[in-house]
């Protein structure tokens, strides 16, 4: 028994620091950004600060996740923003009506989950590449989200929008409970597979991990994840937009490959994709303060991914010379 | 007959040619065009099948540079935003003294490619993953094009568009006929030449296509190029045939482009395919897409069967082996 627990101990550093692996100048970056927005909005550092920046950054964080669940487990989405207009279309239209707060929420989470799961089986058990399935599936999501909501409208009840998007930092405390229902699901049977079934699925299946599950699993994890956050969006907004969540497919994947999440599966860590979102949301607002036109987070953005997936490979150049 | 006869010369035989992946998808268009016109009488008529194959041929340019790119391994999501890049870009490139268009076509074309080999350079160079690459150059497309264009749509008039939109030379369609010349040339350059071979070696397993002298770096920027190249001869194609550029214009055929090459039989992992199958599959999507339109749905349901027809077409056809 302790022999088995000294080496889980010596596998388990070694797999952490990698995991680490090119995160410390991704969190010296962030830091820097917070820095300045700080010196730039000193109203920051107050409560009131606090929360209104964790209510921009929470959906943004909730979708990298939901995207980088799936890098890791060796997947890709690229329907999270069509999940996210689902998340908030359901929200909007049920919340208000005879279901009331708990029943939409239920639902807007039955459908997540679902539609996950349904994406992870067709792209694990029948074979198809993850790519183009959830590109189909952001077509008939995202049309079904027209459909509940064919244009802007429905409503959320007041006092949500207030308890979430209010001036208490309920959104922080949000950001730090998912953060612990993510290390509560790593530390399940399935959760613990996730990493193996990404990294070598074959030698994972053979080492008897139950690979088709903790990927389909990975996949109704993801979709729960981005349509809650487009519940939050939509208590942000007071209402339902059918096609609010679009922006967030290329954010989610910019945010997991800024926080060192690699497309092979298996590579990286959460904290990564979080920092990675916390950099990006921080940027949108610091050009905002700046009064950057919206064309300029377009380009900007652009800049700054390619920026970020080039300069590890620069630094690993001259390292190697 | 001597044993290496029989090695150039392997038998027809009629079993390999129903399971090859082009000839199946040439399979099901047909059977999808005479199922359609039994149920609609007039989606039979010769001028409407003209039409569907001229919208392919659409679908069908954009889709020769993703095959290209699919086959060496990578995918480029930024299609779309070079077409509406170059259909938006063209009007604005039209000079007093080119009567004809051709010079602003050129220009078009030129900076099309230019920022196909700006992704093959990232790829190839920055080691950015061609997702990541290629959705960050559309992003970045996209703000360029909103300071381009400010939202509006732009109208362009000159001859050598109206050709293209509308000339019908011996009854084909121009756009057709530009489709037949660039695919023979991508079919003729994907298994004819030692590019073409490189390109499926880089796919199958760049390391040891590095081994073996394949210029690696080269032959990404070479295919992000074609790409490139090919989004911009759509973009021109759409203007046109649509009389005007606008924002968005070339959105859909991101999807359409992707879809045509899987459909058409090419891994999308890469090293394996042919352009022979995309053809197919780019009718086959214009097709469905048109059957849609006849059904006379709302946008989220028509938006709900693209997406569900794709996906139940994949899983009659576009399976990967299951890898294990």
């Amino acid at each position: 028994m302790n022999a088995i627990e000294s080496a889980s101990l010596r596998l388990y550093w070694p797999a952490q620091r990698q995991r680490n692996r090119g995160a410390g100048g991704l969190l010296i970056v962030v830091a820097a950004f917070l820095a300045l927005y700080a010196y730039l909005f000193p109203g920051l550092l107050s409560v009131g600060g606090v929360a209104k920046f964790a209510q921009s950054w929470l959906p943004l964080a909730m979708v990298s996740m939901a995207q980088a669940i799936l890098m890791l487990a060796g997947g890709v989405s690229l329907a999270i923003g069509a999940m996210v207009s689902l998340g908030a279309v359901i929200a909007a239209t049920t919340m208000a009506g005879p279901l009331g707060v708990a029943g939409g929420a239920a639902l807007v989470m039955i459908a997540g989950l679902g539609v996950g799961a349904a994406c992870g089986v067709i792209v694990v058990r029948l074979g198809l590449p993850a790519i183009v399935v959830t590109l189909a599936a952001s077509f008939i999501v995202g049309g079904a989200a027209l459909l509940i909501l064919p244009r802007p409208g429905g409503t959320i009840p007041a006092w949500l929008s207030d308890l979430l998007a209010g001036d208490k930092p309920v959104a922080a405390w949000l950001v730090i409970a998912v953060v612990v229902f993510w290390k509560l699901y790593l530390a399940t049977p399935l959760g613990l597979s996730l990493y193996a079934a990404g990294e070598n699925p074959d030698a994972a299946y053979r080492a008897g991990v139950p690979v088709d599950a903790a990927r389909i699993l990975a996949y109704a994890v993801s979709g729960l994840l981005a349509t809650c956050a487009g519940l939050f969006v939509a208590a942000k907004t007071g209402s339902g937009d059918p096609v609010i969540g679009e922006a967030f497919t290329l954010n989610s994947i910019a945010a997991a490959v800024l926080g060192g999440v690699g497309f092979l599966g298996g590579k990286g860590a959460m904290r990564g994709a979080l920092a990675g979102s916390l950099l990006l949301s921080v940027m949108i607002n610091v050009m905002y303060f700046l009064g950057f036109p919206p064309v300029a987070h377009y380009i900007a953005q652009g800049l700054i991914i390619i920026g970020a997936v080039a300069l590890p490979e620069f630094s690993a150049r001259r390292r190697a010379l | 007959m001597n044993p290496g006869e029989a090695v150039r010369f392997p038998k027809v035989r009629p079993r390999a040619l129903f399971a090859s992946r082009p000839v199946l998808t040439f399979l099901i268009v047909v059977a999808v065009w005479i199922g359609a016109s039994f149920v609609k009488p007039g989606f039979g008529a010769f001028g409407h099948l003209r039409y569907l194959v001229e919208l392919g041929a659409v679908v069908g340019l954009a889709a020769i540079g993703q095959t290209f790119v699919v086959i060496a391994g990578g995918i480029d999501l930024s299609v779309g935003a070079i077409i509406t890049v170059s259909a938006v870009g063209a009007p604005l490139v039209a000079l007093a003294f080119d009567e004809s268009g051709a010079f602003a076509a050129l220009i078009t074309l030129a900076a099309a490619t230019v920022i196909g080999v700006l992704n093959g350079l990232g790829v190839a160079f920055l080691r950015a993953h061609p997702m990541i690459m290629t959705l960050a150059m559309a992003t970045f497309l996209q703000g360029l094009l909103i300071l381009l264009a400010g939202g509006s749509a732009i109208s362009a008039q000159s001859p050598l568009l109206e050709w293209l939109g509308s000339a019908r030379p011996g009854g084909v369609p121009a756009g057709v006929l530009v489709w037949a010349i660039a695919s023979v040339l991508s079919l003729l350059a994907l298994h004819a030449t030692p590019f073409g071979a490189r390109v499926f070696a880089l796919g199958a397993n760049s390391l040891a296509a590095t081994l073996s002298g394949v210029n690696v770096p080269a032959t990404t920027v070479a295919v992000y190029a074609i790409s490139g190249l090919t989004a911009g001869m759509t973009g021109l194609l759409l203007l046109g045939m649509n009389g005007q550029g606008y924002v968005g214009i070339g959105d859909p055929y991101l999807l359409s482009s992707i879809a045509a090459v899987v459909l058409g039989g090419t891994s999308i992992l890469g090293g394996s395919g042919t352009y022979a199958g995309s053809i197919p599959g780019a009718v086959l999507l214009v097709t469905i897409t048109g059957l849609i339109t006849v059904v006379n749905a709302s946008p989220g349901w028509r938006s709900i069967l693209f997406g569900s027809l794709i996906l139940a077409l994949l899983l009659i056809s576009g399976r990967e082996a299951r890898r294990r």
